[in-house]
């Protein structure tokens, strides 16, 4: 007892002989952000600068940003989004409906301006009237191509740029019989690179109306304009126009295969190609003096559309429905969608944006890339969306294995292919 | 501890009975628990709990955790005409069953050349073990290098003898996919399998193998109608090991191939992953009704596997 007392009485007196705390500052709120491009410098740096900005210019709130692979990031999510602990903004895309009808996205129309977002981009992310995410990354599927290799192989491209189906399919037999390697894709780490060729010259051949129904399971890949195009692309695939390599070949490496080794004539890449490809050379980028063009895809025969061209929606931002900390996350996700923002996009990244810029305020050392940029994309038709942000679930996993992996390779004919998406995709 | 059991208070003689000592039969309800007691909660929080609760899931849809809608077995009714499903179980059975003979087979074989003392044995023992001790991960990114097309190990080497026509693109030909993943997991586990064939050779008894000898037995027959025989436990358990662990196989094919091309290297994991993960669904039912159907089957193959066998042998693991 008497050891008990001796205890109570030290305690007592320590307690009153320690300092008192001053009255704590106010803390700013920390909220949690996650975005893609670990491995792409230029948008790193863009997303780096936004959160740095904001964080020195606010004292109530402060980002806490980490950058992760977009795989990891939406395994993540899914998990964390259940149980409530996501991230208070995340990186998302437009083709990931089930975010929205789980509601986990948060409405954005109440925290920031959308006067900041392109008209074009707004649907992308508009879901019963409202906006859900700042569309930082936009993008059109692009034909890029090395001008001295084409020069080599003695093609000379006409003045629109656009070369016919016979006249592509002869470049591309051209480079085989030069041991050049015709096209570089990789879908080792990706569900799409593989297919962009053969879906931007069904979209040419079907027109926009048409190719929305193919792309809404509305069309079958038996009707025999895609037959066509299907065999036409066979013709070329057989003959090996696609890297043997193109199975494991993950897309930053397939960037690598086009400009420098072993080097390949045509690269089909969205024009978010600017990302890895303006990086330094010592970080994986081009060389400094890499002859990079853009040509037109291939007019197809009796095309609907050949300046039919597909404009999307990429990486983009989101705010948890469940955040405890909305008012913080409105606030960074406002401070990124402004005019300014959009033109350090433009001219940090080299690449379109969802975020409104002025071209005319646009210093970027890479002037002249963004002059074919413009010029090809001029007078275009935009068809919005590649194929994955409509198909879904099994069609999605077919178009996965089959339009983007198997059919490229060579390992299955048009029939086949057609049948299989069909299986997959067409509306009962 | 005995001596502090010993000589303690009245309250822990009563919590052990009198002459226990190593027999546990005696020991009273709160010691058993206490010393059970953390295990049975690891059991049950990290085992028992999910296993439960991915079986009632599986019977519901579950895009809302907090508004499961029940559906009965309509989740085991779709995924008994699920295509892709039945190429995976198929995928993972030939992997399942193929995989550990070979496994255990080349680990014998190795075992077998170090008793045999082949010259450089310490080198060999450690470099034939080196694969155990690399993750999936690892070995993963190795054989991407080793299999590429272009400037893989294994193609040039194929070009260099004038084989260039045998070099493939191994992991893009849904007729090699499979089997090139299989022939990775050899190479990872057999050097496991041979530390233990190794073991147990070593402890064979003599006499019976000098018995053999005596008898003008060969290196042929000793191994035939010895070695083997006596070592048929330890081979035994060491298949079923293996089998259950291919029965589950997911890191290196996720990391290799993501079950393509065409879904020749679907397994059952891979499969239940992407449906869980990346079937632009936050449903967890199906894929719960996936892994539930899945824990059956090993589950009974397991026991069908240690009947038949324990009808011969006595298998322990």
């Amino acid at each position: 007892m008497k050891r008990q007392v001796l205890a109570c009485a030290a305690a007592l007196c320590a307690a009153l002989l320690s300092p008192v705390p001053p009255p704590a500052a106010a803390e700013p709120t920390q909220i949690t952000m996650v975005s893609n491009w670990p491995d792409e410098p230029a948008k790193k740096a863009w997303v780096s600068d936004r959160v740095a900005d904001f964080n020195a210019g606010n004292q109530q709130c402060s980002v806490k940003l980490t950058f992760t692979p977009k795989a990891e990031i939406f395994t993540q999510l899914k998990a964390t989004l259940r149980t409530g602990h996501a991230p208070d903004i995340f990186y998302m895309e437009p083709d990931s409906p089930e975010f929205f009808d789980g509601g986990y996205l948060e409405p954005l129309d109440a925290y920031i301006e959308q006067a900041g977002i392109e008209d074009w981009a707004r649907p992308a992310w508009t879901h019963n009237g409202k906006i859900y995410g700042i569309p930082a990354e936009a993008y059109t599927v692009e034909l890029y191509y090395n001008k001295n290799l084409v020069k080599k192989l003695g093609v000379e491209l006409p003045p629109d740029f656009q070369l016919t189906q016979a006249q592509f399919a002869d470049l591309v037999n051209r480079a085989i019989k030069a041991g050049i390697a015709p096209v570089a894709a990789g879908v080792g780490d990706r569900p799409y690179p593989g297919a962009f060729l053969t879906f931007e010259s069904l979209l040419r051949k079907l027109g926009i109306e048409d190719y929305g129904k193919l792309v809404h399971g509305q069309l079958s890949y038996n009707d025999p304009r895609v037959i066509a195009v299907l065999t036409w692309m066979k013709g070329m695939i057989d003959a090996g126009a696609y890297p043997r390599s193109m199975s494991t070949l993950k897309l930053g490496e397939a960037h690598f295969y086009f400009y420098s080794s072993p080097g390949a004539v045509i690269f089909p890449d969205p024009s978010w190609y600017t990302g890895r490809a303006f990086a330094k050379p010592e970080d994986g980028g081009q060389p400094a003096d890499f002859p990079l063009g853009i040509m037109q895809y291939p007019a197809m025969d009796n095309g609907a559309c050949p300046t039919c061209k597909t404009l999307a929606v990429g990486g983009s931002f989101s705010m948890f429905s469940k955040s405890p900390h909305k008012e913080c996350a409105g606030a960074m996700l406002r401070s990124m969608a402004t005019v300014e923002n959009g033109t350090k996009w433009m001219e940090m990244v080299a690449l379109q944006t969802g975020i409104k810029s002025d071209p005319n305020k646009i210093d970027s050392p890479h002037a002249d890339y963004f002059k074919d940029l413009n010029a090809r994309d001029k007078n275009a038709k935009y068809f919005f969306g590649v194929p994955l942000l409509y198909y879904r679930g099994k069609c999605a996993e077919t178009y996965s294995q089959v339009m983007n992996a198997a059919f490229p390779e060579g390992l299955i004919g048009v029939k086949d292919a057609a049948d299989q998406m069909d299986a997959a995709c067409l509306s009962k | 501890m005995p001596q502090q059991v010993g000589n303690g208070s009245a309250a822990w003689r009563r919590l052990l009975r009198p002459g226990t000592g190593g027999d546990t039969s005696g020991a009273s309800w709160l010691v058993l628990l206490l010393f059970l007691g953390p295990a049975l909660l690891v059991f049950g929080a990290m085992t028992a709990y999910p296993m439960v609760r991915t079986i009632c899931d599986s019977f519901f849809t579950i895009d809302d955790p907090d508004k499961p809608i029940w559906v009965g077995l309509a989740n085991y009714v779709t995924l008994a005409g699920d295509g892709t499903f039945r190429r995976a179980v198929v995928n993972t059975l030939i992997w399942s069953v193929a995989a550990p003979v070979l496994d255990v087979g080349v680990g014998l074989l190795l075992a077998l050349c170090l008793y045999a003392k082949v010259p450089f044995t310490r080198f060999l023992r450690v470099a034939w073990f080196t694969p155990v001790l690399l993750s999936y991960v690892v070995v993963a990114i190795v054989w991407l290098w080793l299999y590429n097309y272009d400037w893989g190990i294994v193609n040039v080497l194929f070009r260099a003898i004038g084989l260039g026509g045998l070099a493939s693109a191994w992991l893009g030909n849904p007729h090699l996919a499979l089997g090139s993943l299989i022939f990775i997991d050899v190479w990872k586990w057999a050097g496991f399998n041979m530390v233990v064939c190794l073991a147990a050779i070593h402890s064979l008894p003599s006499e019976v193998l000098e018995a053999a000898e005596l008898d003008n037995c060969g290196w042929g027959g000793k191994l035939r109608f010895v070695i083997v025989p006596m070592l048929r436990p330890t081979l035994l358990n060491l298949y079923i090991l293996a089998f259950v662990a291919k029965m589950k196989v997911f890191d290196l094919v996720w990391i290799m191939t993501q079950g393509g091309p065409l879904w020749s290297t679907e397994t059952v994991s891979t499969y239940v992953y992407k449906r869980a993960f990346a079937w632009n669904t936050f449903d967890l039912g199906y894929p719960a009704a996936i892994a539930s159907v899945w824990f059956g089957v090993v589950i009974v193959t397991v026991l069908l596997l240690n009947r038949l066998l324990r009808s011969r042998e006595r298998v322990e693991f």
